[in-house]
């Protein structure tokens, strides 16, 4: 199976076309097998105590993040909607609701950004040695990222950020309200952006669909919730989390 | 891209019924070439800009001919000549505007073995998208015709998305003018399309010009008698006066009642991917008068909103000029 498509340019050289679109159906094939086999396996195992949520409430989130990962969420989801939707046969007029949402997911991951540099912890992000041991003992607990959520966090943002910079370049390609395309870039050049813009996506709808899974896991609920109301309990983070690496505040 | 005198190697079918034909389009899909009188089918082919397995020529199947009288109206087969229809009373009776965009369809020897349904359905000229190269339309990435290079004197005014390219089609803007219905078969069944939704812009169907889908055939066209004896208007301005496609067409159907015009349908062909239709000029021209003074005053609602290319200024006043001369009394 190829990955990428190729086409003759105007003076008749081959260049990059994009993404090869059959990697769609192995991506989604994969995910689900990874989901599946997943899924299967934390039911056979003996399954832990389940923390519980009463007692102190502690802030995980504030609202402007809570906000944040859900605007964020639902400009992703427009876009690999908007974006996936024409490429497998089901035609609609795509284009202008897929970059308005692609402005909405670069006004918040430029927010984001901003944010996490001057406002947030950045180092609760990342990934030190002492975090690779998580998988293999159990007595290693995270602090307030495990290493699957920061992995998670790396993957989207490498990804978002190469969906952003590639789109923000076809952006250009196209009339709006503030510009008349230009068609200034290259066929060879296009190709290549419409290549890493085709890839990053195909990437996110395997990334997206493990996050979303790991959020409904049952043991990882508390984690959805938190992302919604902002809280976890002491009981959940004492079950899930190394007090002394992260000791959150009594004010949710 | 190389030329080549002869044709591919491609199958031919010649199916008499249209339940063969139905099935043949369904089994082959966008593998199968839907043939009626074949105008626009050899050059894609002899050029190799287009590579299908197979031919259906529909031109065997009498279901697909004919023009009928109905409960509402008059139907026309889609396999049924331009010739026939330029001929036909009934049609220079009650629905001239279509029998006028017809006889300005081509020269006369394309009009004797060019269909209905070919005419309607024929692919953009953008020369650029004939050429083979990969443009959107040919599912590439850019638009070779709206670019600071682009040769787009004969491309879009409204209406593009990303590919600029216009219908060619000449009724095409008389079918949504009169408010014609689309009848297609597939071997899932019938189903029925206002014109006016059967021409797909790029937006939305960036590789084709119909909502037709693969296993599609247009079967007929309805004309209600909503519209039948009406005052209609057409015209057609091209660089020759035969055998060349519109730069632009303005195609108008006007109920006209003491001088006063009631309802109407101005639609312009050559400045879009579908026939465009003059919505602000229908409603300033309802109530008002014909004559030259009302189509001093709908001219410039014309080409509102028209996003010129670098060669292509020139259809506005054109636009314009076409509605003044359609509202002479």
């Amino acid at each position: 199976m190829d990955i990428a498509t190729f086409k003759n340019d105007v003076w008749g050289r081959e260049v990059l076309l994009g993404v090869s679109w059959d990697l769609l159906w192995v991506i989604l094939i994969v995910s689900f097998l990874f989901i599946a086999v997943h899924a299967v396996y934390k039911a056979a195992r003996k399954k832990p105590r389940k923390p519980s949520s009463d007692g102190p409430r502690l802030k995980r989130h504030d609202g402007i993040d809570r906000l944040f990962h859900w605007v964020m969420a639902a400009s992703i989801f427009v876009l690999l909607i908007t974006g996936i939707l024409p490429i497998i046969g089901i035609e609609f007029s795509w284009l202008t609701i897929h970059w308005v949402a692609g402005i909405v997911l670069t006004v918040v991951v430029v927010f984001h950004i901003v944010r996490s540099l001057f406002w947030q912890d950045l180092k609760s992000m990342w990934i030190s040695p002492r975090d690779l041991k998580e998988p293999f003992d159990d007595t290693v607990k995270p602090g307030k990222y495990s290493l699957a959520q920061k992995c998670m966090h790396l993957g989207v943002t490498v990804l978002t950020l190469a969906v952003i910079a590639t789109g923000i370049g076809l952006f250009a390609m196209i009339d709006t309200p503030w510009w008349n395309r230009t068609n200034s870039l290259s066929e060879a050049t296009l190709g290549w952006l419409f290549f890493i813009h085709g890839l990053s996506t195909l990437l996110l709808v395997a990334t997206i669909s493990l996050h979303v899974y790991f959020g409904v896991r049952p043991e990882k609920l508390f984690y959805l919730r938190s992302m919604l109301k902002g809280w976890v309990s002491r009981d959940e983070l004492d079950a899930n989390h190394d007090a002394s690496r992260w000791s959150p505040d009594e004010s949710a | 891209m190389a030329s080549f005198d002869v044709m591919p190697n491609v199958q031919l079918y010649q199916p008499a019924e249209l339940d063969d034909a139905l099935e043949l389009a369904d089994r082959l899909g966008e593998q199968g070439w839907l043939l009626g009188g074949g105008q626009d089918t050899y050059g894609w082919l002899k050029d190799r800009a287009k590579n299908p397995q197979a031919m259906i020529d529909l031109n065997g199947i009498e279901a697909l001919k004919g023009i009928r009288e109905t409960a509402d109206g008059i139907e026309i087969g889609a396999a049924t000549t331009l010739r026939d229809i330029i001929r036909n009373p009934l049609l220079k009776e009650r629905y001239r505007l279509l029998v006028d965009a017809a006889s300005r369809v081509a020269s006369p020897q394309i009009r004797n073995v060019g269909t209905l349904g070919g005419n309607l359905v024929q692919d953009t000229r953008c020369w650029y998208y004939r050429r083979g190269l990969s443009c959107y339309r040919a599912g590439g990435n850019l638009c070779y015709a709206d670019s600071p290079e682009g040769m787009n004197r004969e491309h879009a005014l409204f209406g593009a998305s990303r590919c600029v390219a216009v219908s060619p089609s000449d009724t095409a803007t008389a079918m949504v003018a009169l408010d014609a219905t689309m009848v297609i078969n597939s071997v899932d069944g019938e189903r029925t399309v206002p014109a006016s939704k059967f021409f797909a812009g790029p937006a939305t169907h960036i590789t084709r010009m119909t909502s037709l889908e693969p296993g599609e055939i247009l079967a007929a066209v309805r004309l209600p008698s909503k519209w039948a004896g009406k005052r209609f208007y057409f015209e057609k301005v091209a660089d020759r006066n035969v055998w060349d496609f519109a730069l632009v067409s303005i195609a108008v159907a006007m109920d006209v009642s003491d001088n006063v015009i009631g309802e109407c349908r101005f639609v312009c062909g050559g400045v879009a991917a579908v026939p465009y239709r003059l919505n602000k000029v229908e409603q300033a021209a309802r109530g008002q008068s014909l004559g030259d003074a009302t189509g001093d005053k709908l001219a410039p609602l014309a080409a509102q909103g028209a996003r010129p290319l670098n060669y292509n200024h020139f259809k506005m006043p054109l636009m314009e000029n076409l509605v003044r001369r359609a509202m002479r009394g």
